[in-house]
């Protein structure tokens, strides 16, 4: 699978970020010297625990920082050859690079047909039906349940509605913040299907950030692992699933202890990262 | 019985002052979770403007109506400009206090330009005596109803059926999350004020004709902010019925028991009300579940 691998060498990559370094209130540093790119027409997975500063990224990538307080430091940002540090959030929009947040954040009190329309927002009136039905054709279901109240659905429904939610903008590059969170193994299953789908069919490209590192690792064809607000461990996916760190890290093929460790913790690492510094 | 409905009567013309402001409130807090404490001023600001237009123009009423309305416009766009947009995104409370520093400044505008007696604002039109079965309306007090519920319908249409309702519905529901759909919360901002400054100087202007002008208007900002509360403070239709219900309550408390507990009717109603449901009237309840 050479192709994969040279595919973003190739290819000018469509979102690419470089050397950002992300800081919140002026103190808490979240994010060091990132960079990291995605390839047109590829999937692309973040992984890393909790507070590893993937949110992060993906705020300083749909223009939100600001609404927290927080700011591109150092490094850039680019997408389609838009400048995103410099981008209002509807113009990123409307360049097709959309975001499924994490915790889904539907509007609760409005009807699914509603929460879709506001997908569209930035749509005409005769796109919005256009796009209506082609995201009804791909859920049936939520034309089945169209008129009833988001914050009531299921939580599967409810990713099922953001994901729809974010088609309704056209993504050509789609974001996605842990899809998988507080979600059932069976309806993790059904929503990775979507988007292998989704790849197939609309031929999206995908940015995919998870903890749940054993269903994005089988979708993506290439790796970052973040820790610590900084990339520690990237590469092909297939090389990720046969890497011993990242079996024994992420994948659960633990040799020994129980709990889950650091990457600081494993040997190979250390050993790989005095090499590479 | 004519009393009766004559108390009822002028509590519901009353009751609808205080449901446009009611409004004006709702609509400014739903969409930018903002308590806009000078919406009592910037109606009687917006009745004097009409009052001096309306004595340039030997009070046509046409004339009277467009040019307030224009003038609320941009009178509300002016305020949210200077004072509230570079306020956006500092804590509530400093956007509150800004509201509250306006409303001392309106104050003093209206003494400072116009002047601090009563007046009457002559509006033949709207002075006039209708005959309603035996009572006396003045027709500014049936328009004052009648606007209430043009208003009333005119925001559940914009709301339910318009995509720029649903952004403000959005906006209101989660803003970061509104954003990411490409809305622009400021024009979100902008249209609410506009909307309130339009709704309350309605309010303004026609208790102006029925009753008088004076610089004590502001008083009805006072009245109406309970009856947002009444109706649900993020229910802009809600905050309407509120309105009503504390207007004609306050007409009967005053018209049969006393007329000293008519100014405290209204909040006894209030207190009852929330204690059985908080979220007032009509109100949304959170959805909590995730
Ligand atoms: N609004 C904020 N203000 C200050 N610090 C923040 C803010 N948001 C996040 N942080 C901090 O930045 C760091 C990275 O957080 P972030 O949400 O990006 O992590 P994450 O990788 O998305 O984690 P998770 O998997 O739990 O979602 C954390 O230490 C967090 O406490
Ligand atoms: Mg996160």
């Amino acid at each position: 699978m050479s192709q994969l691998s040279t595919q973003s060498d190739l290819v000018a990559p469509f979102l690419e970020i470089k050397n950002a370094q992300i800081i919140y209130d002026n103190a808490i540093e979240a994010v060091r010297d990132v960079s990291l790119s995605v390839a047109e027409g590829t999937v692309v997975a973040l992984l890393g625990s909790n507070g590893a500063g993937k949110s992060t990224l993906l705020k300083a990538v749909t223009g939100t920082l600001h609404l927290e307080d927080g700011d591109l430091e150092k490094g850039s940002i680019h997408f389609a050859g838009r400048d995103l540090a410099r981008s209002k959030t509807d113009a990123i929009v409307r360049d097709g690079l959309v975001l499924v947040p994490e915790g889904r954040k539907l509007f609760a009190n409005m009807t699914v047909e509603e929460n879709l329309t506001m997908g569209a927002h930035l749509k005409s009136a005769s796109e919005l039906r256009r796009l209506k039905q082609t995201v009804f054709e791909l859920f049936p279901k939520l034309k089945e349940r169209r008129s009833q109240t988001a914050g009531y659905l299921s939580g599967g429904e409810q990713q099922m509605v953001a994901v729809g939610r974010a088609l309704m903008a056209e993504p050509r590059l789609l974001v996605l913040d842990e899809p998988s969170l507080g979600l059932a193994p069976l309806i993790i299953d059904a929503i990775y299907e979507t988007i292998a789908l989704m790849r197939r069919e609309l031929n999206m490209t995908v940015f995919l950030v998870e903890q749940n590192a054993t269903q994005a690792m089988n979708l993506a064809d290439y790796v970052y692992i973040m820790e610590n607000g900084r990339i520690v461990l990237d590469g092909p996916a297939e090389k990720m699933r046969t890497n011993l760190d990242v079996q024994e890290y992420y994948l659960g093929f633990s040799s020994g202890g129980e709990e889950r460790k650091s990457f600081r913790d494993i040997k190979h690492y250390k050993r790989r990262k005095r090499w590479l510094s | 019985m004519t009393y009766l409905l004559e108390l009822l009567s002028s509590g519901l013309a009353i009751g609808a002052v205080y449901g446009l402001i009611a409004m004006s409130f709702a609509i400014i807090y739903k969409s930018t979770g903002l308590l806009n404490f000078s919406q009592g001023e910037m109606s009687m600001i917006i009745a004097y403007v009409a009052w001096s237009i309306s004595t340039g123009t030997d009070g046509n009423p046409f004339i009277v109506a467009i040019g307030s309305i224009g003038f609320a416009i941009l009178f509300a766009l002016a305020v949210e400009r200077i004072a509230i947009r570079p306020m956006m995104g500092e804590p509530i409370l400093s956007q509150i206090m800004v509201t509250i520093g306006l409303s001392v400044i309106f104050r003093a505008l209206v003494t400072l330009l116009w002047d601090g007696l009563p007046h009457n604002m002559e509006l033949a039109a709207g002075n006039a005596l209708v005959d309603f079965g035996g009572i006396q309306v003045r027709v500014a007090q049936i328009a004052v109803v009648v606007m209430l519920f043009v208003a009333i319908a005119g925001m559940w249409t914009f709301f339910r059926y318009s995509r720029f309702g649903l952004a403000m519905r959005a906006v209101a529901s989660d803003d970061g999350t509104a954003q990411l759909m490409g809305v622009k919360t400021g024009r979100v901002q902008m249209a609410a004020w506009a909307a309130s400054a339009v709704m309350s100087g309605t309010a303004g202007v026609l208790f102006a004709i029925a009753f008088e002008l004076s610089p004590s208007l502001y008083g009805l900002g006072l009245k109406a902010f309970p009856a947002t509360i009444l109706g649900g403070l993020d229910s802009v239709i809600g905050s309407a019925f509120g309105g009503l219900i504390i207007g004609v309550a306050e007409n009967l408390v005053g018209g049969y028991i006393s007329s000293s507990l008519k100014e405290i009717a209204g909040f006894v109603i209030i207190i009852l009300i929330l204690m059985i449901r908080p979220y007032g009237l009509f109100g949304e309840k959170r959805i909590e579940r995730l």
